[in-house]
């Protein structure tokens, strides 16, 4: 963990509502995993909650981060204005990230902006009987399909591109053709919900990667705590900064 | 350089920056980060008898030059932290300042009793949480309520008792010296400013608790003022927050007439804040030709 002043290589736009920028940022590259995060100072003096960014992509060669952000508010929006050459105060890398090791075949499921962090977990845990499904609203808000190191089954809310449905159901035909050892996903949370959903039903290992406002984004200040149940049937608060942001299916509780 | 130390209730201090409580955990983290041994005191995030699985999320957001919290004082309780965090904190040179809360008079004193004999510096009594219903701020609002407070837990506290004060009062100034008429040792202040935050798409609270605590650039001249007008009455030492981002924002507090200042929100902006304002309030300092910071305590000048 890092604290370090990133240099923007390129900031582009990925898709609709969507910026795809790479940071010069070796300090973090070199050991970041897949499905952390970094926590992102707002460049501007006058924000003072950081903002966590999930990694599309980490190049530990080139010491290089990809992320994809969605300018949904006016400090998120500052970050995508940022211009090659400039540089932003980024903290990382942070959580604790996927873990594919062991899983033959994977059933990687994204939607909208949480496609970003599990292109990183594409790259680093597909295997050949690996297969993505990725959910956007429209063919506009596509990204990520190319280069991926697996099939990918892509599907929309108007069917722009793909069928127009839900992303549960080209992975619900796929389960039911070839069962996986593993599934991962991001995205929404009625996404999320219904992929917990599905595999906590069939008992398929699932890791859901949750989104929270963060504080300190190192554990120490408890703001993005989230129910998490527990073997014995209770249930505690855990932080997605340092416990997650990745969780195990069976333990997360949606809806409070 | 300039010295910064300071002597604060008998217990000597590196320098007058604290770590605020609530937002340095027990400083675990943040020592992974840079040797918490830079720092004048740690108060550590607030503890109960039995501990207190806080409200739920969401618990922050951001506002303008600040953020709200309604956190709800989730700790896993001062057993568990005397047992589990203090021996590793207690290793290093920092004070430890023990922040704690209870749910009723008794319920505080026993709490306060429980740091008797743990190498705990000092203490700290919260009655000024906004985000919890059952005790909190319900002892911080009436000076009869934290004189009785006070004096209660005083008399049982076998460590310097600061009580930490809510801004969300009409006069400030009359609950600062009901705590000294009580006998605590100094006052902090401000807590947090109560307010709210509207998602005005889904037409509905952001946060889970509706109500949060102020904090940040946002809330410092209300702190400053409060800070300044405590000191005029007030003969205890008193440690200000609210909002401190740099050397001299600290520097502006102590002209108002803290001793020492803790530092919250900025630690969430920059991780390295707390030793970063030491540095800096050392440099406003030599630049200032001050041989020590406590020469300018409460040195303001009115116009």
């Amino acid at each position: 963990m890092k604290d370090i002043d990133a240099k923007v290589l390129s900031s582009e736009v990925l898709a609709e509502g969507l910026i795809r920028i790479i940071l010069h940022a070796p300090e973090i590259a070199q050991t970041a995993k897949p499905g952390q995060f970094i926590h992102m100072l707002v460049p501007d003096n006058a924000h003072v909650l950081r903002r966590p960014i999930s990694l599309m992509a980490m190049d530990k060669n080139a010491g290089t981060l990809t992320l994809a952000i969605q300018p949904k508010g006016r400090g998120t929006q500052i970050i995508c204005d940022l211009k090659p050459g400039d540089t932003v105060k980024c903290l990382g890398p942070l959580g604790t990230g996927f873990d594919g090791k062991g899983a033959e075949t994977i059933y990687f499921v994204g939607g909208g902006v949480g496609v970003a962090p599990i292109c990183g977990a594409m790259d680093g845990f597909a295997t050949e009987s690996s297969c993505a499904f990725f959910g956007f609203r429209t063919k506009d808000h596509v990204y990520g399909m190319t280069q991926a190191p697996c099939k990918v089954v892509a599907v929309s809310d108007d069917g722009s591109i793909g069928e127009k449905a839900l992303v549960t159901k080209p992975l619900l035909e796929a389960i039911e053709a070839k069962r996986p050892d593993l599934i991962m996903a991001c995205g929404p949370t009625p996404m999320l919900a219904a992929v917990q959903k599905i595999a906590n039903e069939l008992d398929i290992p699932c890791q859901l990667s949750l989104e929270e406002r963060m504080g300190c984004a190192i554990g120490a200040c408890l703001g993005c705590n989230v129910k998490i149940l527990l073997p014995d049937g209770g249930w505690t608060y855990k932080r997605v900064c340092k416990d997650g942001p990745v969780f195990d299916s069976k333990e997360v509780a949606f809806g409070g | 350089m300039a010295d910064l130390s300071l002597n604060l209730c008998g217990v000597q201090m590196k320098n007058p920056i604290i770590a605020a409580s609530g937002t340095f955990g027990f400083g675990r983290e943040y020592d992974e980060l840079y040797d918490i041994s830079a720092l004048g005191g740690i108060s550590v995030k607030g503890l109960c008898l039995g501990g207190r699985m806080g409200n739920p999320p969401s618990r922050l957001t951001e506002t303008p030059s600040g953020m709200l919290n309604c956190v709800g004082l989730q700790n896993p309780g001062i057993e568990s932290f005397i047992e589990h965090d203090l021996p590793w904190l207690l290793t290093k040179d920092v004070a430890v300042i023990a922040n704690f809360f209870g749910t009723s008079i008794e319920n505080y004193c026993q709490a306060a009793e429980a740091f008797a004999n743990t190498g705990v510096h000092m203490l700290e009594m919260n009655i000024s949480c906004p985000n919890v219903h059952d005790g909190g701020v319900a002892f911080g609002v009436k000076p009869e309520s934290v004189y009785e407070i006070t004096k209660a837990v005083k008399s049982v506290s076998k460590q310097p008792l600061i009580v930490k004060l809510t801004p969300n009062v009409s006069d400030i100034t009359e609950n600062a010296l009901a705590a000294q008429e009580a006998g605590a040792d100094a006052i902090s202040l401000i807590n947090t400013l109560t307010g709210i935050a509207v998602d005005v798409h889904k037409r509905k609270m952001i946060l889970a608790n509706n109500t949060g605590g102020l904090s940040g650039p946002a809330v410092r001249p209300v702190a400053l003022r409060m800070v300044w007008q405590c000191a005029k009455k007030v003969s205890i030492p008193i440690i200000g927050l609210g909002g401190i981002e740099t050397g001299e924002d600290a520097a502006a507090f102590m002209l108002c007439g803290a001793q020492a200042v803790q530092v919250g929100t900025a630690n969430f902006t920059d991780p390295f804040a707390c030793p970063r304002i030491a540095r800096e309030l050392g440099e406003y300092c030599d630049a200032q030709k001050i041989a020590n910071p406590q020469e300018i305590v409460g040195t303001l000048k009115s116009y």
